[in-house]
């Protein structure tokens, strides 16, 4: 330091130290607190944003908060299902919450949260089915923490088509649910290319830990994807 | 310090960003802020919002700093610097995530990148508590602009050779794959980001008549 000055005595430092922390922490609780509102906003509409985008209902682009709000409103119902993948009303302990994808009062597929971890953080994501609950419509990232460019690719729009079309039981109906290959999944066994989607060069660990987690999450909603596959669900109109 | 005209004044901020730019490149010269090189240069797109992001708050936190630098107490300096670009960058985020929802989602993890950056405690540390506010501001947007630059130079390579892109639109041709090209999967890792930075540290410091009389 260039500047001369004598050494300040030890109180001095002690009351700059307090009193810088002191501001600091007033200002970022000023900024976190004050801004909540918006960013709750913001975030809510991502999610909306992301739901749609799984249920392949907005193609390319950002549309207007008003146009996503209308087709949310017209085609996404929030429901909760029990244990056993029947509809209820109210929450319970072990309800489920889905997403039905409806047009015109019909049922053409369901939404399920995927909560997963990743390599540096949690990865939130939406995976839709088409309505006979075993083929994949869908896949969108709602948040990650992923390196970009690497790992981060899974919010890419190339990653996530992928899914679509996938299946996640196998010739035999077992549960074998879909997973991130390592590499291209055209050099996998014939058997195996239905149920995964091509991995992402660099990032072989946030594949494996959203595999791992898709897994998870769809054992979790089995019954609702057992549901689907045995009988016509009757839309679901808001109370 | 003597009063100076205009012009003069101008030359001297100019000539304090070009240094910062290309004389004492922070990648290139002053090896700083090599970690974040690597995370962040897979893709041109990732590349450039983090030299825009740096750059901001390299040239804030300098002017803030400085402008406290008297205030400072030298044996606490660099907590207190720490201290003030942390809520610097912390409450950036916070606007950015009420109001610039899209930016800030693409910023995600760069945020403790940003405030973790060597650049930004590199120039507090040596630049700004020794200089004017005025002069250290400059001085952090040069720096962050040679960071830039290496990261779109480093970012170009890898993501040309990597995965045959620029910008995210595929540039390569189909044909030169059908011929047998492949793209470099070592330019996807971290591997290929030293090599490109090595190359580029050295062809700088073999260029003629730059940077040998700042040693």
């Amino acid at each position: 330091m260039s500047d001369k000055e004598t050494k300040p005595g030890k109180t001095k430092v002690v009351l700059f130290a307090l009193l810088l922390s002191g501001i600091c922490s007033l200002l970022i609780t000023a900024s976190a607190v004050g801004l909540k509102g918006f960013q709750e906003a913001n975030m809510a509409l991502d999610k909306k944003i992301n739901i749609l985008k799984a249920a392949d209902l907005i193609k390319n682009g950002t549309p207007a908060k008003q146009e996503i709000n209308a087709l949310y409103d017209a085609h996404i119902r929030e429901v909760l299902v029990d244990g056993q993948g029947n509809i209820i009303e109210a929450y319970a302990p072990d309800a489920l919450n889905l997403y039905f994808i409806q047009e015109n009062e019909v049922i053409k597929g369901y939404i399920i949260p995927i909560n997963t971890r990743g390599l540096w953080g949690k990865i939130q994501g939406y995976l839709a089915f088409e309505n006979d609950g075993r083929t994949v419509s869908g896949f969108s990232v709602f948040s990650h923490s992923e390196t970009p460019g690497l790992g981060g690719e899974i919010e890419s729009a190339w990653f996530q088509k992928n899914f679509k079309g996938k299946k996640i039981l196998n010739s035999q109906d077992k549960f074998v649910s879909v997973g991130i290959a390592k590499g291209k999944a055209e050099n996998l066994p014939k058997e195996l290319q239905s149920h995964h989607v091509d991995g992402i060069s660099g990032a072989t660990l946030t594949g494996k830990y959203l595999s791992e987690g898709i897994k998870e999450n769809l054992m979790k909603y089995d019954s609702v994807s057992v549901t689907f596959r045995q009988k016509d669900l009757k839309p679901y109109k808001r109370p | 310090m003597r009063i100076t005209a205009m012009s003069e004044e101008k030359e001297r901020y100019i000539d304090i960003i070009t240094r910062g730019i290309w004389k004492e490149n922070p990648v290139a010269y002053q090896i700083l802020g090599i970690c974040s090189a690597l995370a962040v240069t897979v893709k041109m797109s990732t590349a450039l919002v983090m030299g825009i992001a740096l750059t901001v708050v390299t040239a804030f936190s300098s002017l803030l700093i400085s402008s406290m630098r008297k205030m400072i107490p030298s044996n606490i300096r660099i907590i207190a610097e720490l201290a003030i670009i942390a809520s610097l960058v912390i409450v950036t985020d916070q606007v950015l995530k009420a109001f610039f929802y899209d930016i800030s989602k693409q910023l995600s993890i760069f945020v403790g990148l940003i405030i973790t950056n060597c650049i930004v405690l590199g120039r507090a540390e040596t630049y700004a508590m020794a200089n004017k506010p005025l002069d250290s501001f400059f001085d952090g947007i040069g720096n962050g602009l040679g960071y830039s630059l290496v990261l779109i130079i480093v970012a170009f390579f890898r993501e040309l050779l990597g995965s045959g892109k620029f910008l995210g639109f595929t540039v390569i041709p189909q044909f030169v794959f059908d011929a047998g090209y492949q793209n470099m999967g070592l330019m996807v890792l971290a591997p290929g980001a030293f090599f490109i930075i090595g190359l580029l540290v050295w062809l700088k410091n073999s260029l003629p008549g730059i940077s040998k009389e700042e040693r």
